[in-house]
């Protein structure tokens, strides 16, 4: 079986600390695939390494058939993945706008031109405003990313990560001090602007979870417990020993 | 009402313009004077690109500046018969080489490592042009006499005065233009992006090092550049042009201007020159009051010049100013 993406055996440690112990995960093209666990059970971490932020102390990472274990992440993102951050990483002192269109413009091969400028760029510019305008920040384009509240920040991680148009998606808890009802309005958003695209999400609201994800893996201390379809996860024993029952 | 973009192209054609009588008005010591300090107004400006654009402290701009101002003593000196226009291109290409060459070493370091070590290569460079006394003449420095310039169809003289201030305001004036123009290229604006959130930029798609490294040349052939024109406008060089000191001549003229602006350098290379002609005219102890001035600068106006512009600028129209130079957004037509 050929999957999208295949990680294959990843380990991690910190200087001593070993914070992933093996991890076999397969994810099919379109797949939207739920990561859960216990906080401290190397979430972020297996997103680091996918993404590239780090390297894995050992095991390999298939994306497409092709071995990215060594490939540094901008090429990776190239390749067609890209990733949010939990804690909101956008260009704080610039506008939405702006921040949009530097994912925009590289897709478009745009990055390091001495003679061209981007806002000559119409269809550039176009794009930006097509995604501003799908997570919802078409009226606060032009505003600075400070004026912005904390929805509209966490609306503008996921339109940055959208931003060079990928075909795997990994949103690191995008909902993360969300209210109940913000939660709700972002994820209907996620599930619209990742459609028909290959999603890996970190969520701890388990409502969340089982409404987005046709795939769910648990991350427990270092390894994956067990990966299923949510029906199943729901009422594997293991699953609530380990996570679920703590609730 | 004419677009902001379209403003400033009126502005720049008016500085031309101005720039243009300038050998009608004043007299020849100020024309040297101008002259001077229209080339280190591109020195000042390369130097921001590094220092307010991509946030990168060097210590070490001086020996790009000096490499571009030996480089155009030398060859002129050694190659008989070099023309002035490829005296100034073997200048930006060695300054080209030696920035691609030592950035490769030096963007490996970040921060205050970054910062020492451009320290060291200049001061490298420096021992190299006391030392190296058969080709850089050491403490004697090298005298040139300015070639005439030829342009194909006609031969302009170039000993006098005017004729080079023309050439210097031409070349090196659209040097500067290019540079504004660069803030806002794709290549410019990665540059600030990468200095607000260089995590980020990688994870689009942006290969950062190699931005810098391109940056770091780029700069070091613009420094380059304004040595060579140095060298032809003093006619000599010696090693002070590439030593320790005339990095913190860039650096005070930056801080004086203010970081964040493009053209608080350039307002800053014009002071400057101004108050070091003006102070060296009445006490040979100018060094420590430029000092002093640069400390008060420091602690009371750390934005400079442009920041003071700024303020007054924005109690009109009601802006605020950042301190930093911000992605300029002209909404796209």
């Amino acid at each position: 079986m050929s999957d999208y993406l295949q990680i294959q055996n990843i380990h991690k440690d910190f200087s001593g600390l070993k914070v992933l112990t093996g991890i076999d995960v397969a994810v099919r093209e379109k797949q939207r695939h739920a990561v859960i666990g216990p906080n401290g059970a190397g979430k972020t971490t297996l997103f680091n390494i996918i993404s590239g932020r780090f390297k894995a102390s050992s095991g390999a990472i298939l994306f497409k058939g092709q071995d990215i274990s060594n490939t540094p992440a901008h090429a990776r993102n190239r390749h067609g993945l890209s990733r949010s951050f939990q804690i909101t990483n956008v260009f704080q002192e610039l506008t939405v706008f702006e921040n949009i269109r530097s994912g925009v413009r590289s897709r478009s091969g745009l990055r390091y031109n001495f003679l061209r400028k981007p806002d000559n760029h119409r269809q550039i510019n176009d794009r930006t405003e097509a995604i501003a305008a799908e997570v919802g920040l078409q009226a606060v384009m032009h505003m600075p990313v400070s004026a912005l509240s904390y929805g509209q920040q966490r609306a503008l991680e996921i339109a940055i990560t959208l931003s060079t148009e990928p075909e795997l998606i990994l949103l690191d808890e995008p909902t993360a001090g969300m209210t109940r009802e913000e939660t709700g309005r972002a994820i209907r958003m996620i599930d619209r602007v990742t459609a028909g695209r290959t999603l890996i999400i970190i969520e701890h609201d388990m409502e969340v979870v089982f409404s987005l994800a046709d795939t769910i893996s648990v991350l427990h201390y270092g390894k994956i417990l067990v990966s299923d379809i949510p029906e199943r996860i729901r009422t594997d024993q293991r699953v609530k020993d380990a996570y679920l029952g703590e609730e | 009402m004419i677009s902001q973009k379209k403003a400033s192209y009126l502005v720049i054609a008016a500085l031309f313009a101005l720039g243009a009588l300038m050998p009608f008005v004043v007299r020849k010591y100020h024309l040297n004077m101008l002259t001077e300090i229209i080339v280190f107004a591109l020195y000042a400006v390369s130097y921001n690109l590094l220092l307010g654009y991509a946030g990168l402290l060097s210590f070490g701009h001086a020996m790009f500046f000096g490499m571009g101002a030996f480089t155009v003593a030398v060859s002129l000196i050694h190659i008989p018969g070099l023309s002035l226009w490829n005296a100034v291109l073997l200048a930006i290409a060695t300054t080209t080489a030696v920035g691609f060459i030592t950035g490769g070493f030096l963007l490996r370091h970040k921060g205050a490592y970054f910062a020492l070590l451009t320290l060291a290569f200049n001061s490298l460079f420096y021992a190299v042009a006391t030392k190296w006394h058969r080709i850089t003449g050491g403490d004697d420095g090298l005298s040139i006499t300015r070639p005439d310039l030829h342009l194909g169809f006609t031969t302009v003289k170039m000993a006098g005065l005017a004729n080079f201030y023309y050439l210097t305001l031409g070349v090196i004036g659209a040097a500067i233009v290019f540079c504004w123009y660069f803030t806002k290229t794709a290549m410019g604006q990665t540059v600030l992006l990468m200095r607000e959130n260089e995590e980020r930029m990688k994870f689009l798609g942006y290969n950062t090092n190699i931005s810098r490294l391109i940056l770091f040349t780029f700069t070091g052939a613009l420094a380059g550049l304004a040595g060579a024109f140095y060298t032809l406008h003093f006619q000599f060089v010696s090693q002070s042009a590439i030593s320790v000191d005339m990095t913190t001549t860039v650096l005070l003229m930056t801080f004086v201007g203010g970081t964040g602006t493009f053209w608080g350098p350039i307002l800053g290379a014009f002071v400057y020159i101004i108050v070091q002609n003006y102070l060296s005219d009445i006490t040979d102890r100018w060094p420590l009051f430029m000092g002093l001035i640069f400390v008060m600068m420091v602690l009371l106006i750390p934005g400079g010049l442009s920041q003071i512009i700024q303020t007054i600028r924005g109690r009109f129209s009601g802006k605020r100013d950042t301190g930093k130079p911000v992605a300029a957004e002209e909404s796209p037509t």
